[in-house]
């Protein structure tokens, strides 16, 4: 036996590993640095008060950190904005969503909720300019009929817009949070006589109803960063929304209208401002943090009270849900004092119609069909108008000016640019989660500091990616608008997703699989390589695709750090041009191309779809074998 | 002639956190011999076990105090755990097959440890598949997916798959219970033969199987050993109290 000899291997690994998790603190950090690196002077000159507070906006390209001011820097009127789109759009997408998810989880027929619950999760990967484009080419005219100006821009396009497009992730993160009540809390309303409705409404989204919050602010998120949809359908005059059809800014579209012809300190004052947009996204992903936390107390109370539920006799469960505050009874309780027997009474209160909870049955079913009504009819819409239109000319033409546009050269650099994102991004993300998901001490403090970076780079909304790419590869490192300086900022944004869907992937190999090869004397990298990574490949695999599905929609960050008009096909990295998502913009924005827009959105959406649906059959196929392994 | 012992502990305590799992264990297992651990549920079998192999080094909140000796060599002193871990082979309740074909389950060992021809990698498949009572019924579908075996074959292929880095000493943590009384059966035949070539440990909530293959057994409760010594007079004529209760059937 020789069992006296050491390796360095090891270490070398971790450290390499390590490091990786290291780059998404410098990520953040240098964000940051950047952000108030381009803020500060900008605010020096204007007064931060009067930025904040300023209720006038009226930027001048010649003012500079230096000379006299000519122009106004006030963003509160975008403030107001992007507060009232976010709620208009919480409004719709998230009574539509939750409805929705009501109606899914508890109501559906068991067939039909597979299909919708597929398909709803599908529709959050169409990319925003596609709900934009929508918007503009379908909304706006119809609600023009209703407008005084005859213009149907404004607060209410904007949350109707938006709110649909939020409804696919409220649904399906309310829908996962009712599923995950504990039965025993229906079983135990449904023993004391409640109508299936009234033990949803009363006993199972009350237990739930952290979860439901938390994709509530999930959608706010979404909502308060979107950019490219808004930009389409708000009108866009920098002034306060004054009815739902003025027209309005938020602080994304401001940022996105301005920053391509922005002078030196007008540039400073949109920094600043996507700044301000970072700070409020990062304050709902804390709420949201915080909600989940409270979840989690709130399950340690559920399991109690699922063992209470099951154990105690029906009369004692009343009493513990009304102590621990879940249930209200009254009727029950009104009527327990004025009879002995209760069996009698769970039988006239069963009879009774709870008025509420049944209205609240049918807005589910209502909300279902709504959304899926909406979402797939602009699906429907846009390839019934497009499809036609997908021509060999459009797909592969030469590029002219002045001709019928094709869109080969778009093609061409959305290839490009998810090549060069995917070789950056995957590699870090995935060496860094693997960091995390096998070496980091789970509650060690680096642990939970890489957590939270990775959680802030999920939270920073697009455009500001946008922004820093612009400034840092575009400009400090001079690589210009290129596909170069697109990609890589394409890369930063979907760092934290990868790191996120692969350490989930390697959470779920079994630890029995791990123990195994370790009792064969395999060290800890060997096991990694040959055990654990085999293992969840399917799953990082379904990441991967979805992070190239995520470079194909998003357009913001591109638009900056790329250009935003079609170019000719691009000779290199260092070449600028436009990917599908900003081609769709740039032709959807004129009325000239019509045609050609809606096979654009169509050539995006058919992608998306496909990209999405493998990403869900590689995962789905993933679950099935782990499962069985066990 | 001086008894040779594979495994011997010294004033063994672990803790998890605060809590006391195993308490000032001495034991001494001689060499190729089949050593029984008994105990109800929750006693420290396990965790006794995987002290063995360094297994609980992947506990975060674990702490040993006391010496384990393998053969001899201190296992907490400055060795290669990897190597302890492929003198020292473990097989365990559930069989854990990878989701690999058979052939690379039992070379996944070997290469590990440098094995690199291919003549003697299928030498090892052989051998150890054979030893492990399995080639027969698997030799054919040596490329297939492990997944694919029954539960026996399963803990069988697990067997051969920790033969096959050729250990002194087979650590079993309940081999059988996820398994019909056939493929048991089967596994006891398997210590037996091993035995001669092998000292092995297994734990065991069966006494019917201690006693039909353990040379010696060691009841355990809450974390200490109360009781060791020859199977036969362990269960014929045990000292402790409290282990003869648990024999008879009246607790645990
Ligand atoms: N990782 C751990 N952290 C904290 N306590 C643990 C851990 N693993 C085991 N324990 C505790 O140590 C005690 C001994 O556990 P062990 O698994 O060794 O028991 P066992 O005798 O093998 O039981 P069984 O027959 O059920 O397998 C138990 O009380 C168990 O709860
Ligand atoms: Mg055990």
């Amino acid at each position: 036996m020789h069992i006296q000899k050491k390796h360095t291997k090891e270490k070398f690994f971790k450290a390499l590993f390590g490091a990786t998790a290291i780059l998404t603190i410098l990520e953040v950090a240098s964000i940051i640095v950047f952000m108030l690196y381009g803020a500060v002077p900008a605010l020096q000159k204007i007064g931060f008060l009067n930025f904040i507070f300023g209720s006038e906006w009226n930027s001048s390209n010649y003012d500079t950190y230096t000379g006299p001011m000519e122009g106004l820097y006030g963003i509160m009127p975008m403030i107001v904005g992007s507060l009232f789109a976010t709620a208009g759009a919480v409004l719709v997408g998230g009574t539509i969503g939750f409805f929705s998810a009501v109606f899914l989880a508890e109501f559906c027929p068991k067939k039909l909720k597979k299909v919708l619950s597929h398909s709803i999760n599908l529709l959050s990967g169409i990319p925003s300019v596609v709900y934009g484009f929508f918007g503009m080419k379908v909304l706006l005219p119809l609600l023009g009929v209703f407008s005084e100006n005859g213009d149907g821009a404004g607060i209410l396009s904007v949350s109707l817009v938006l709110g649909i497009m939020i409804t696919p992730t409220v649904t399906a993160l309310s829908k996962t949070s009712i599923e995950a009540v504990d039965r025993s809390f229906f079983e135990g309303a449904v023993a004391l006589g409640a109508r299936k409705e009234r033990a949803v409404f009363k006993v199972i989204i009350p237990a739930g109803k952290s979860g439901i919050f938390a994709s509530l602010i999930l959608g706010i998120g979404r909502a308060i960063g979107e950019t490219m949809a808004v930009v389409m359908v708000a009108g866009n005059n920098p002034i306060f929304p004054s009815g739902i059809f003025a027209s309005f800014r938020t602080l994304t579209t401001n940022i996105v209208l301005e920053m391509s012809y922005g002078g030196e300190l007008q540039t400073g004052a949109l920094i600043a401002s996507g700044a301000v947009l970072t700070f409020f996204i990062l304050a709902t992903n804390i709420c949201f943090g915080l909600i989940r936390n409270s979840g989690s107390r709130f399950k340690g109370k559920k399991s109690s009270l699922a063992t209470l539920a099951t154990s105690y006799t029906s009369t004692d469960f009343t009493e513990a849900t009304k102590a621990e505050g879940l249930l209200d009874l009254q009727t029950t309780d009104g009527e327990l004092q004025n009879s002995q027997t209760f069996n009698n009474n769970f039988l006239v209160t069963s009879k009774k119609t709870d008025k509420a909870s049944l209205i609240g049955k049918h807005m589910g079913t209502v909300s279902t069909i709504i959304a899926c009504v909406s979402l797939f009819s602009i699906i429907i819409f846009i390839l019934v108008n497009g499809l036609p239109y997908i021509t060999s000319e459009l797909l592969f033409g030469e590029f002219s000016y002045a001709g019928t546009p094709s869109i080969a050269s778009s093609i061409v650099s959305t290839l490009m640019v998810i090549v060069l994102g995917s070789v950056v991004a995957f590699p870090l993300g995935i060496a860094a989660a693997i960091f995390l998901a096998e070496y980091a001490n789970k509650n060690g403090k680096m642990c939970k500091i890489i957590r939270l970076m990775s959680e802030t780079l999920g939270g920073i909304p697009s455009i500001v990616y946008g922004l820093f790419g612009l400034l840092f590869f575009c400009n400090i490192l001079k690589m210009g608008t290129s596909i170069l300086a697109g990609g890589l900022t394409l890369s930063l944004m979907i760092v934290s997703t990868t790191i996120r869907g692969t350490e989930e992937a390697l959470l779920m190999v079994n630890d029995s699989l791990r123990e195994a090869s370790y009792a064969l004397g395999a060290g800890k990298f060997r096991t990694i390589r040959k055990v654990v990574i085999p293992n969840a490949l399917p799953g990082i695999f379904a990441t991967i695709i979805l992070g190239i599905s995520r470079m194909v929609s998003e357009s913001a960050p591109v638009l900056f750090t790329m250009g935003a008009s079609i170019k000719p096909m691009p000779t290199g990295f260092k070449s600028s041009g436009a990917t599908l998502a900003v081609a769709l913009y740039a032709l959807g924005r004129e009325w000239m191309h019509i045609n050609e827009s809606y096979a654009t959105a169509c050539v995006l959406i058919i992608l998306v779809l496909i990209l999405n649906i493998a990403s869900a059959m590689i995962a789905s196929k993933f679950t099935k074998r782990l499962t069985c392994t066990t | 002639m001086v008894e040779k012992y594979s495994i011997r502990t010294e004033d063994l305590d672990l803790h998890y956190d605060a809590f006391k799992a195993l308490s000032n264990v001495n034991i001494q297992i001689p060499e190729k011999t089949i050593t029984a651990f008994i105990g109800p549920s929750g006693c420290g079998k396990t965790t006794l076990l995987k002290c063995f192999n360094r297994m609980n080094d992947l506990i975060a909140n674990c702490r040993i105090t006391g010496k384990i000796y393998v053969r001899d060599i201190d296992i907490h002193s400055d060795i290669d755990v990897n190597a302890l871990r492929r003198d020292v082979g473990m097989v365990f309740q559930k069989p854990n097959v990878f989701p690999m074909s058979v052939r690379d389950n039992v070379t996944f060992g070997p290469i590990t440890h440098g094995v690199k021809k291919k003549s003697d990698l299928d030498k090892i498949v052989y051998e150890s598949l054979h030893n492990a009572g399995l080639w027969n019924e698997v030799k054919d579908r040596l490329n297939k997916s492990a997944l694919g075996l029954s539960g026996g074959q399963q803990q069988r292929l697990c067997i051969a798959r920790a033969l096959a880095v050729s250990p002194d000493i087979l650590l079993m943590d309940e081999p059988t219970s996820a398994l019909d009384p056939i493929s048991s059966g089967k596994i006891e035949d398997l210590c037996d033969e091993l035995k001669s070539r092998y000292t092995i440990v297994i734990v065991t909530h069966n006494m019917q199987q201690a006693i039909r293959i353990s040379d010696y057994t060691a009841f355990f409760l809450l974390g200490e050993m109360l009781e060791f010594g020859e199977t036969e007079e362990v269960f014929s004529n045990p000292k402790n109290k409290k282990c003869e209760n648990y024999i008879t059937g009246r607790f645990g």
